[in-house]
């Protein structure tokens, strides 16, 4: 490679002539006008950055209070439905139990709203009102739509779910009425059923990180999978959600001890690639925030 | 792009402690090149998505001001990554393929007919018989291309913005005005 690539060259100049001739002023104008609106309308970068509130979940308390929960919810469904009583008092059809009308609201006394198709009655689990969630409802990027490898869980019969879960979409959480969220349990153990070598594991893990397939990140986890494994570019998990704008499954990654200073073969880390892609939701999942 | 990261970085910093003006002054600085970097790595077929990639970007900029180190990359550098960043999202949400940079640099081994002078480019016309071929370089090489020859980047600035080293930028930069020149070279001989 010579020097001359780093020097100006006529095709450069060429084409910057070019876009000068094809520079409109007015277009130029009216997008200046509309971007500094836009950018007037957000809140401005402020030295100490505020960020919104963090959900509950995320804190460590909150997930304990939604670990409690969950296994709370779980000990019933054993205790209280065992399969003998199931096959003696079946569950009453869906359409004999109305919905709840808010999501999210607890109904009084116990109940359970599963996903129809993981419905099993020797399964039951009606000790709080718990509904299926998609994983990025909100969120238009197909990338963190992806459909989910991860497994259908298999709660109690109920209500109908408070939030309906398409075929298309992945499942990877479930919201409990309490406003905790905890990731599903069943991707764990079908994770750690699953047979895979660690490098396939440590795939699925980028795979799911890219993703923000958080359930599966912790069953991966959990099951062995290295949290820093690279991929042939040298890029890890981290990195993968980083770059995907994943900053629920970065952050737990984090917080599984993935490594920020950690550098692809392109001598690049996954701090770098944070910190230039300037989403402060990234960089506060990250505990960047300066 | 003149490389003036410290007044960028104190413009920022101005911006972030309530100054109406430094937003502004930073923008007018580098909207051209930044949306016209978007605009040429979208394409003809996704041109009209520019406008909206360039005003995320910005609103980006603005929102993260604070986490702007300029000991660590100058500001055109941080803009066009984010830019960068911004197109390749829309790419994937519109589930558009992006070659890797290993197929872009096996595509484009041909031979560099070599420099030969170029004319002024004056009409519209002409400056779109440029445009064209610029738009159909696949697209590491031509984010490469346009942040050199237009922005005004080094190469040590757009390894950066890309994550690749710089022998890899100077590579593909090599690459692009090699295929560009192939391709004005078959539509208008006299521009090669």
């Amino acid at each position: 490679m010579s020097d001359h690539d780093a020097t100006p060259d006529p095709m450069d100049k060429a084409y910057a002539q070019a876009e000068a001739v094809l520079n409109d002023d007015a277009a130029r104008a009216a997008r200046r006008a509309r971007v500094l609106a836009a950018v007037a309308r957000e809140p401005a970068a402020p030295a100490a950055p505020s960020l919104p509130p963090r959900r509950s979940a995320w804190g460590r308390g909150g997930w304990l209070a939604a670990a409690s929960v969950a296994g709370l919810s779980v000990f019933l469904a054993t205790q209280v439905y065992s399969p003998a009583s199931n096959r003696q008092r079946p569950a009453p059809p869906a359409t004999a139990v109305p919905a709840p009308p808010t999501p999210g609201i607890a109904a009084p006394g116990i109940a359970a709203s599963p996903a129809p198709a993981a419905r099993a009655p020797s399964q039951a689990a009606p000790a709080l009102t718990v509904a299926r969630r998609a994983a990025t409802p909100s969120s238009p990027d197909p990338a963190r739509a992806a459909p989910s490898p991860a497994p259908q869980i298999a709660p109690a019969p109920g209500p109908p779910p408070a939030v309906s879960a398409g075929p298309s979409t992945e499942v990877s959480e479930l919201v409990v009425v309490t406003g905790e969220r905890v990731p599903a349990p069943a991707a764990s153990l079908a994770v750690r059923s699953s047979p895979g070598s660690p490098a396939e594991r440590s795939t699925r893990l980028r795979d799911a990180a890219a993703a923000g397939r958080t359930a599966e990140v912790t069953a991966l986890l959990a099951s062995g999978a290295p949290v820093d494994a690279p991929d042939d570019e040298g890029e890890t998990a981290l990195m993968k959600a980083i770059q995907a704008d994943q900053p629920a499954a970065a952050a737990l990654l984090r917080r599984r001890g993935a490594s920020l200073e950690r550098k692809n073969h392109a001598g690049v880390s996954a701090r770098d690639m944070a910190m230039s892609l300037g989403d402060a939701e990234l960089h506060h999942a990250l505990g960047l925030d300066p | 792009m003149e490389p003036d990261a410290a007044d960028d970085a104190d413009l920022l910093r101005a911006h972030g402690a309530g100054d109406p003006h430094a937003f502004a002054r930073l923008y007018d600085r580098y909207d051209r090149p930044c949306f016209q970097f978007i605009r040429r790595l979208l394409g003809a077929a996704h041109g009209d998505a520019a406008e909206d990639l360039h005003q995320e970007t910005w609103i980006a900029i603005s929102k993260t001001a604070a986490a702007f180190d300029p000991g660590k990359a100058s500001f055109p550098a941080w803009l066009f990554t984010i830019a960068r960043h911004k197109t390749w999202d829309h790419f994937r949400r519109q589930k558009v393929a992006v070659l890797s940079s290993a197929q872009d640099d096996a595509a484009m081994m041909v031979p560099d007919p070599g420099q030969t002078p170029l004319e002024q480019v004056q009409s519209r016309e002409l400056a779109q018989e440029i445009i064209s071929p610029v738009e159909a370089l696949p697209l590491e090489q031509r984010g490469v291309f346009v942040m050199f020859a237009q922005a005004g980047l080094s190469l040590e600035e757009i390894a950066q913005v890309t994550g690749v080293t710089v022998e890899t930028a100077k590579s593909r930069l090599r690459y692009a005005r090699a295929k560009l020149r192939q391709s004005l070279a078959g539509e208008r001989s006299a521009y090669v």
